[in-house]
């Protein structure tokens, strides 16, 4: 069991923001929908460190990124 | 590499690997990709072992999307923990041995040159603190010296994280880490006026704070050393291991640090900013 970032997708379309994005340090992990307008994650990619939880919660007040326990396999 | 050894031959899409095919069809070969366009095109590097939250990861990952010409680049690296990122992506790398990185590139720069005169090919060394300002100083050094054409990048997490912990010549003093347990006794060694002194003709200090200026700088140094010189990039990359940053602050810390010893310096000779300065407005002009 492990951490993964999750966005609400719903949420973030409000923004038009892709701040998080933007500073995720693994490649293609925190990706962007240009048709929906939303950050989302690749969970076999993330590895839980929660930079996007600082971007968008603790900077930016926007809270759309939680942390969820997956498990291997999910 | 060139261009023609990165597409697919006709009938073989279905046997590469899909990673490789996204590469090809949404990657950045023989395009002008922006930065800001991260997450809407498949990255030339791939998932690595580089630890969660690290972000020299994160440089390296925004390094190879500012790259100008990823197809005809080479990038060096060596023992320490960035290799572990810089040997996952697609672009051909080579391992120089610790403390070796500046005089492999200042060989391999000038047999390039020699071996495709009408080509551009760009050589960037992307190494540790401990690989470029202790083991491999006087390496470091002489390619600046005898005004080698590659760009150098230094990604300082001051200690050598990938053994555990031993300060390097730039740990900040008075530091007590893992395997200095009694506080480092001398001053951070300031390597951007090193590079100045040394005959770098472009040196930028950066915190990885703003993706967009990363990229500039990373362009800019790789376009300078191909007409004029050796270019120099120092940035703080921090080791959330080995100085105990929560992960989730470890973007905090780089906006803390870049208000202090990180602040952000570019400096480049007069040619240069001529340089620069022309082909960043031709850049503008296209785009508009
Ligand atoms: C000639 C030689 N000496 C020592 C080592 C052991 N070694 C491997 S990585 C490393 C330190 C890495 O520190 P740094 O260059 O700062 O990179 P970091 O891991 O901090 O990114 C050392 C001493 C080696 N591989 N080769
Ligand atoms: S920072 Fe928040 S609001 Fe902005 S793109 Fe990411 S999840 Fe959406
Ligand atoms: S938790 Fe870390 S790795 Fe996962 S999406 Fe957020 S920033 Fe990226
Ligand atoms: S040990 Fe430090 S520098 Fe190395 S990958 Fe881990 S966090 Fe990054
Ligand atoms: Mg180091």
């Amino acid at each position: 069991m492990y951490f993964v970032a999750e966005v609400d997708e719903k949420e973030c379309s409000k923004y038009n923001c892709k701040q998080c994005v933007l500073f995720c340090p693994e490649p293609n992990c925190l990706n962007f929908k240009e048709s929906g307008h939303t950050a989302w994650v690749w969970y076999d990619r993330c590895k839980g460190c929660e930079i996007c939880v600082y971007v968008c919660s603790d900077l930016l007040k926007r809270n759309c990124i939680e942390m969820v326990m997956v498990k291997t396999g999910d | 590499m060139g261009l023609e050894y990165v597409k697919i031959s006709p009938g073989f899409e279905k046997y590469m690997p899909r990673d490789y095919v996204d590469l090809v069809e949404f990657g950045q070969f023989g395009k002008e990709i922006d930065v800001m366009q991260m997450g809407q095109f498949k990255e030339l590097v791939e998932e690595h072992p580089m630890c969660a939250g690290c972000y020299m990861a994160y440089f390296i990952r925004v390094f190879y999307t500012a790259l100008p010409k990823p197809e005809d680049t080479i990038v060096l690296g060596t023992a320490g923990c960035a290799r572990l990122a810089l040997s996952q992506a697609a672009v051909p790398f080579i391992y120089g041995n610790y403390g070796d990185t500046n005089a492999v590139a200042s060989g391999l720069k000038r047999a390039l040159s020699i071996r495709f005169p009408d080509k551009e090919k760009d050589v960037v060394v992307i190494a540790g603190d401990g690989g470029l300002m202790d083991i491999g100083f006087g390496m470091t050094m002489h390619s600046w010296f005898r005004r080698e054409k590659f760009t150098t990048i230094m990604v300082d997490n001051e200690v050598y994280g990938n053994t555990g912990g031993q300060e390097s010549g730039m740990s900040p003093k008075g530091i007590q880490l893992k395997m200095a347990p009694t506080g480092k006794k001398f001053d951070k060694i300031n390597a951007v006026e090193l590079a100045q002194t040394a005959g770098c003709v472009y040196v930028a200090r950066i915190s990885p704070t703003n993706p967009k200026r990363i990229a500039k700088v990373i362009r800019r140094a790789i376009l300078a050393a191909r007409k004029f010189g050796p270019t120099f990039i120092h940035a703080y990359t921090s080791c959330n291991i080995e100085y105990s940053i929560p992960t989730r602050e470890v973007l905090a810390d780089a906006r803390q640090r870049e208000k202090k010893d990180f602040k952000f310096y570019e400096w480049m000779t007069d040619e240069v900013k001529e340089y620069l300065n022309e082909i960043e407005k031709k850049a503008k002009e296209v785009k508009s």
